[in-house]
């Protein structure tokens, strides 16, 4: 008696899953209404406890606990790729315009220190900066137009925006304008990746970068979305898991298995020549195996040394 | 030709897709496929998967592929041939020049030769092979994602 209403309680609770999975709800409530008095009967109610008290929205035991990514501002230096910020400006050297004056070379040092950076506007020191950066990467003198030279320049400009949004974050003209040019940088890296592979690997190590491509889509992170990436990891570890285990259960038995195939096939090999049959196992299978059984405990020995 | 009927054919020509499967590539075989309400073509994409040992298909190259006469595996169904184009590395098939984008590069090298060439400046000789800074500065040979949880031991390279 117990045997069969086991049977019909199991029956049963797989027809509600399917049920609240079709979400036909109102047959459902009626019948897990009837079915948790009809269960109480056969003693099982603590197994089925779990899926009549299920609502609408299904709510997973496993205890996973979601943190959301922090959300970090467009202009940072982790978003746009920049592994290095803007150098330390050196205040020594002259502006731009100066750099090759012959009259500054006899002047005195009060006017020499006038035409420095160290007077200098932040326009001006930002320029010079453009123009270091620009040298490193440019064809010849009067390269201006080069993709590499172009992409040069914006990661510049980026960097020194990037340092204006550091002490101004709420400065909205920079933001867009910082935003903008990241983007375009990218896009320009994208073509150039395209175009001329060996070039685009050269830039990315030669100006500090680090390209990552767009993910097919976009959208905003939500905790349903994100629990459901993190059971489907969950699940993928365990079988993971389980399957490692598995195998080490296997590799111990390896040993085992050779010997005793070597033991059979030295058996086999012996009763076909003492019945004077056509012999099938040949002493070179048998060396291959032995053969193999020495390489395999050569390398336990040597894993069990390194540990 | 229909779609069936074209998957079987002797050879493609595909495109390497990010896959992270070992000796395996996997590719998308681009189609132009009728519509005949419209009597208009429009692009249809399928994957096929390819015995790759080495690995020597890199994302974005453009790979002719052979069909095995048996299925390697219930997912492996070609072979790959030879590589075509490899991405960003093209060669003129008339004139067997190097091309970046619209021009040759001998014409480049010519017009920064005629400016005086810098010695800083990016020499094709000199250039290491595609695929040194592959997961140090460049991510594009794998598929990216959007950052959705914080791992306490998984910095998430691919995460965006």
């Amino acid at each position: 008696m117990n045997a069969t209403n086991d049977l019909t309680s199991n029956v049963n609770i797989t027809f509600i899953v399917t049920v609240l999975e079709g979400k036909v709800y109102g047959i459902a409530m009626n019948v897990t209404r009837n079915l948790t008095k009809i269960l109480t009967y056969t003693g099982n109610s603590a197994r089925i406890n779990n899926i009549t008290q299920r609502n609408y929205a299904f709510k997973s035991d496993l205890k996973i606990k979601w943190v959301r990514p922090a959300k970090i501002p467009c202009y940072k230096a982790v978003v746009s790729g920049d592994l290095k910020p803007m150098p330390e400006v050196d205040f020594n050297r002259y502006q731009i315009e100066f750099r090759n004056c012959k009259g500054l070379e006899d002047a005195d040092e009060i006017v020499q220190r006038l035409f420095k950076l160290e007077f200098a506007s932040h326009k001006k020191i930002v320029q010079s900066y453009l123009k270091d950066i620009t040298d490193s990467v440019q064809r010849h003198p009067f390269d201006k137009g080069s993709i590499e030279s172009r992409i040069a320049r914006w990661t510049g400009a980026i960097r020194a925006w990037q340092e204006i949004m550091e002490s101004h974050p709420h400065n909205k003209t920079v933001k867009i304008k910082v935003k903008e040019l990241i983007d375009k940088r990218k896009k320009h890296l994208k073509y150039l990746r395209r175009w001329d592979y060996k070039k685009f690997e050269w830039l990315l190590e030669n100006l500090e970068l680090v390209y990552k491509p767009h993910p097919k889509e976009y959208r905003w992170i939500t905790r349903k979305d994100s629990l459901k990436k993190l059971t489907d990891k969950y699940c993928r570890d365990t079988v993971q898991d389980k399957l490692n285990e598995y195998k080490l259960v296997l590799q111990e038995q390896q040993p085992a298995f050779l010997e005793e195939k070597i033991r059979s096939l030295e058996f086999i090999r012996a009763e076909q020549q003492s019945c004077g049959v056509e012999v099938t196992v040949t002493e070179e299978e048998i060396t291959n195996v032995k053969k193999e059984l020495a390489d395999l405990l050569k390398e336990r020995d040597v894993s069990v040394k390194d540990d | 030709m229909s779609l069936s009927t074209a998957t079987r054919a002797f050879m493609l020509l595909g495109e390497c897709v990010p896959c992270v499967k070992q000796n395996t590539s996997r590719f998308r075989i681009k189609r132009l496929e009728l519509d005949q309400h419209l009597l208009m073509y429009f692009r249809k994409d399928n994957y096929v998967y390819a015995h790759d040992p080495d690995k020597k298909c890199k994302t974005g190259d453009i790979v002719l592929l052979e069909h095995l006469p048996e299925k390697l595996t219930k997912l492996i169904t070609h072979k790959v041939k030879e590589i075509v184009y490899p991405l960003g590395d093209v060669t003129c098939p008339f004139t067997q020049k190097k091309v970046v984008a619209g021009r040759y590069r001998d014409h480049v090298e010519a017009v920064n030769k005629v400016y005086g060439k810098f010695d800083t400046a990016f020499d094709y000789e000199k250039a290491a092979e595609r695929g040194w800074l592959e997961d140090k500065k460049d991510f594009s040979h794998a598929e990216t994602y959007q950052k959705y949880h914080e791992f306490e031991n998984d910095k998430q390279p691919y995460a965006v």
